[in-house]
């Protein structure tokens, strides 16, 4: 509206064009409602509204082949801490949360940095970001013969040191929770590779050229330059992987089948067993009820972080 | 030294030079490249060579030895397909896949545009909430979905499972595709409604054929995520009727299966045939889908 003009309007007009311009609005508004019904209805009806079960479910005793009628108060979450099942599962996934943003991050850097001014770049990229596309169930499969007693693993130690090798990786606690974190890092470091890829794309070549005629060594010029520009990328694909450290599922529950002790390989799958195994609903609601507080103040924490780094780079 | 840092020749001639032994340093890299290279796909070499071996190969060749000849692969294969029940899990894992990517898609485009080209009181609003589902664990739905479903009589129908997916399939898009809506120019809509386009044509018409990229990047990170599901498949449509291909992939893995790897390891590359050769053909929009979930 122009405001201008509005002196020369008298208000009789002026509040029949605003009556107007609501009017518009709220048909609009209407227009957009059904927009968007469909996308709000699907996602309120079975993520939102399961969310807030399930945390009121967490409080019950309710079981398989039990009505859901008693309320347990606290008892779920106080039995958490009574059971070492819980936190060996919750040692697992420290191991696994740090695993799985460290390693990934450390290969994928190298290998950025490695493949970015070789010939045949975009070839040697589609082969590392190849297993990515493979699911987690399939590539479990596959590593669990890699790693098995007779498997590819062993066979290559044989090979190499001349003696029979036949270590069961994925049978034995001490390297289980190692040898699955190989595997993730196998299968997602390609991602964390091409988006770092990207980050180094987008750094401006002036000030590292600027160094290099100042005698920058390599590594001066990686711990100075490099490196601050790079650190919005790397919060990013942190906060992708710290996501996946906590909920991997698909991958520990494949390789783990043969692996008694399964449960408390960690909160994810420890929360599956409790719950689709043993039957213990409440109780599998609460253990995700902990495991979703995690997640949500990781993420959180360092979303905050990225931001404001991000801020301080512009 | 004194250098004239006004002759371009010179400068031009440094930069020249840098480059060049760039160029040969990259040169250099190709080896240790390429042998990092073999080392990380030797887990897919490996599966390659074992589909092609029969049970009895397998026991007493080298795991890393190619097999004798290329037939046993058509017996493997039978046997995965039958004992698995394969077909009907791939089946079912492409209507999945295709119908639930497609539909969250659809239905994040036309919120997405709810959101961005109309006038919605409240809009901020209305995308946080559909935000919040990004946010929580998949381990948070499962228990009460379980419950509900078996309430309602949604438990092991098709039906059910592709609702769970459309779902769980709708926030991320709408988060990308709410930037891809904001950037295209107001002009193209603005026009078509002065010449009495409805809200439909004008999405359907004008602004979806402008974010066709990302459209498509976001279907296939979708259905590569459907397809590959075994979490929810496992819970909630286990029958041999509607259950995912995953699941099926997984009845044949494990202690108590008493397949040879062969076998197993067929399943395993017959499963990933569909995603694979979509990021053969559409690599481009992948690595673009990827970029997106950065922004």
């Amino acid at each position: 509206m122009p405001v201008t003009a509005s002196a020369l309007i008298s208000p009789e007009i002026l509040k029949d064009a605003r009556r107007r311009e609501r009017r518009v609005a709220w048909q609009q508004t209407r227009t957009a409602w059904l927009f968007i019904a469909p996308a709000v209805t699907m996602v309120t009806l079975f993520l939102l509204l399961p969310v807030v079960f399930n945390v009121i479910l967490s409080f019950t005793k309710w079981q398989k082949f039990t009505g859901l009628d008693q309320f347990a108060g606290f008892n779920n979450y106080a039995r958490l801490f009574r059971v070492p099942y819980f936190s060996e599962a919750l040692g697992n996934t420290a191991i696994w949360v740090v695993g799985a943003v460290a390693f990934p991050l450390a290969v994928g850097l190298g290998l950025a940095l490695l493949l970015r001014n070789i010939p045949f770049q975009e070839t040697f990229k589609s082969l590392f970001f190849l297993p990515r596309v493979l699911a987690p169930t399939a590539v479990g499969a596959i590593w669990y013969y890699v790693y098995a007693p007779t498997g590819v693993l062993n066979s290559a130690v044989s090979g190499i040191t001349g003696t029979p090798f036949d270590f069961g990786w994925l049978f034995d606690p001490a390297t289980i929770t190692g040898s699955v974190i190989v595997t993730f890092v196998w299968q997602t470091v390609g991602i964390t590779m091409v988006l770092l890829l990207l980050g180094l794309a987008a750094i401006p070549k002036d000030p590292v050229e600027a160094a290099r005629v100042d005698g920058a060594s390599n590594f001066q010029i990686f711990r100075h330059i490099v490196w601050p520009l790079l650190l919005p990328t790397v919060l990013v694909v942190t906060i992708l992987n710290v996501a996946a450290g906590f909920t991997t599922f698909d991958l520990l529950w494949v390789m783990a089948s043969s692996f008694p002790g399964k449960r408390t390989l960690s909160l994810a799958v420890y929360m599956y067993y409790e719950s689709f195994s043993n039957g213990a609903w409440a109780y599998g609601s609460a253990v995700a009820v902990v495991l979703g507080a995690m997640v949500i103040t990781v993420s959180a924490l360092l979303a905050v972080v990225q931001a404001r780094v991000s801020k301080n780079i512009r | 030294m004194a250098v004239d840092i006004t002759d371009k020749a010179f400068i031009s001639g440094l930069i020249d030079k840098e480059k060049r032994a760039q160029r040969q340093g990259g040169r250099w890299l190709v080896i240790p490249i390429l042998v990092l290279t073999i080392a990380y796909l030797t887990p897919l070499y490996y599966l390659f060579v074992t589909v092609f071996k029969t049970t009895q190969e397998y026991a007493t060749k080298g795991v890393l030895e190619l097999p004798e000849g290329l037939a046993p692969i058509v017996d493997n294969a039978v046997q995965a397909w039958t004992i698995a029940n394969l077909g009907q899990a791939a089946m079912n894992s492409f209507s999945y896949a295709l119908i639930g990517g497609a539909l969250a898609v659809a239905f994040a485009a036309a919120a997405a545009y709810g959101m961005t080209r109309l006038h919605l009181i409240g809009s901020n609003g209305w995308f946080m909430l559909i935000f919040t589902g990004t946010l929580f664990p998949f381990q948070m739905y499962l228990v009460p979905l379980l419950f509900g479903y078996q309430r309602v009589g949604l438990i092991n129908t098709w039906f059910g499972m592709l609702l769970v997916y459309v779902a769980i399939c709708i926030p991320f898009p709408l988060l990308v595709l709410r930037n891809s809506f904001s950037a295209i120019t107001r002009e193209v809509d603005e026009a078509a409604r002065i010449e009495g386009a409805s809200e439909w044509r004008v999405f359907t018409s004008m602004i979806v054929p402008n974010a066709m990229g990302p459209l498509i990047a976001l279907f296939l990170l979708q259905f590569t995520f459907i397809w590959n599901d075994l979490l929810f498949s496992s819970i909630l449509a286990n029958g041999i009727e509607v259950r995912s291909i995953m699941v099926a992939l997984q009845s044949l893995q494990g202690t108590y299966s008493t397949l040879g790897p062969n076998v197993v390891i067929t399943a395993t590359l017959i499963s990933s045939i569909p995603t694979v050769l979509l990021f053969i053909a559409l690599r481009k929009y992948f690595m673009a889908g990827l970029q997106l979930g950065t922004k």
